[in-house]
């Protein structure tokens, strides 16, 4: 389901089967790492609507925390669990984050939910076709660690 | 002097005449092009989109193809993947059926579930359809996968709109 109204009816119609949400988490920075942030935050986006597509009925997809590269750790980890709380107790399962941003590796073991960290593509020399490929074999990866993470759960 | 010599009130009659028909074709031309114009309108292309799978290829066994088309969102034009099951059936006949689980909307896979071997298998909630696209009462899915209407140009196979049973 996409953060949009007409997935949302969908959604709180047929909410006990969509036990799911991803969050996908956008660093945004203007010093000199603005370029990779932007890179990080565009693949996020391309790569988190393929997935929707592929796992529409199961999984909710958030619109995304964009959060300053210039805050502290701590902070952006007791900001991220405040909304892990409020999802669980909104009754969703699992929880999954999605980014490029390798600094969320350090304080994994701090979450509840899932962190899947892709290394962020230079997709913006890629023509299309070879861009949607690409796209393709990564979010096939990603297939299969939903599947296994339900069935253990099931 | 010649005996064809053109008079002041010939050349100026000839020169208004010309410029006169100009003008008046000038205002003409985009009037007549307006009055045809739903004629010559091209009509948007059949529905039909060509996919790279040539016919004579398709198997008895379900195969993925992929094909492109263009989605325009408002105004914003995108370029689509879509996907589509094919395979011949007993009688020989091309079925093309939609990837959408008629559940919740998820994308079908063939043949993935162990227990479940030559099935359409859904990953989010375990839906499943039989080969030809009937979904097997028990299971989430509550209609059988919608098919693609088919044609067949210069041996490749052109997909239609994907159309519920």
């Amino acid at each position: 389901m996409k953060w949009n109204s007409q997935d949302i009816q969908l959604f709180i119609k047929e909410r006990e089967y969509i036990d799911t949400a991803v969050v996908p988490l956008y660093p945004v920075s203007f010093r000199e790492d603005m370029k990779q942030s932007v890179s990080m935050t565009e693949f996020i986006q391309l790569l988190s609507g393929q997935l929707e597509k592929q796992f529409k009925g199961r999984l909710l997809m958030l619109p995304g925390i964009s959060y300053l590269k210039t805050l502290s750790e701590d902070k952006l980890t007791s900001d991220l669990k405040e909304w892990e709380d409020e999802l669980i107790s909104q009754g969703f399962k699992h929880i999954f984050y999605i980014t490029s941003d390798s600094d969320w590796k350090t304080v994994e073991d701090k979450l509840t939910g899932g962190l899947i960290w892709m290394p962020s593509i230079p997709l913006e020399n890629m023509d299309d076709q070879y861009k949607n490929s690409i796209l393709d074999d990564q979010v096939k990866q990603l297939l299969n660690l939903f599947v296994r993470k339900w069935q253990n759960n099931d | 002097m010649s005996k064809n010599r053109v008079s002041r009130r010939q050349f100026l009659n000839y020169t208004l005449t010309g410029v006169g028909g100009f003008m008046a074709a000038g205002m003409l031309m985009p009037m007549v092009r307006f009055a045809v114009d739903p004629v010559l309108q091209s009509k948007g292309e059949s529905d039909f989109i060509p996919t790279p799978q040539k016919v004579d290829e398709i198997t008895e066994e379900p195969t993925r193809v992929d094909y492109k088309f263009e989605q325009v969102d408002a105004w914003y034009t995108s370029e689509e993947t879509g996907t589509a099951w094919v395979y011949k059936d007993e009688k020989g006949e091309i079925v093309a059926l939609s990837p959408v689980c008629k559940h919740l909307g998820c994308v079908v896979d063939w043949n993935t579930d162990k227990s479940n071997p030559e099935h359409f298998y859904c990953p989010c909630h375990g839906g499943l359809y039989t080969k030809d696209g009937k979904n097997v009462p028990g299971t989430p899915p509550i209609a059988a996968l919608d098919v693609f209407p088919i044609k067949e140009v210069d041996g490749y196979l052109y997909l239609g709109k994907a159309e519920p049973r």
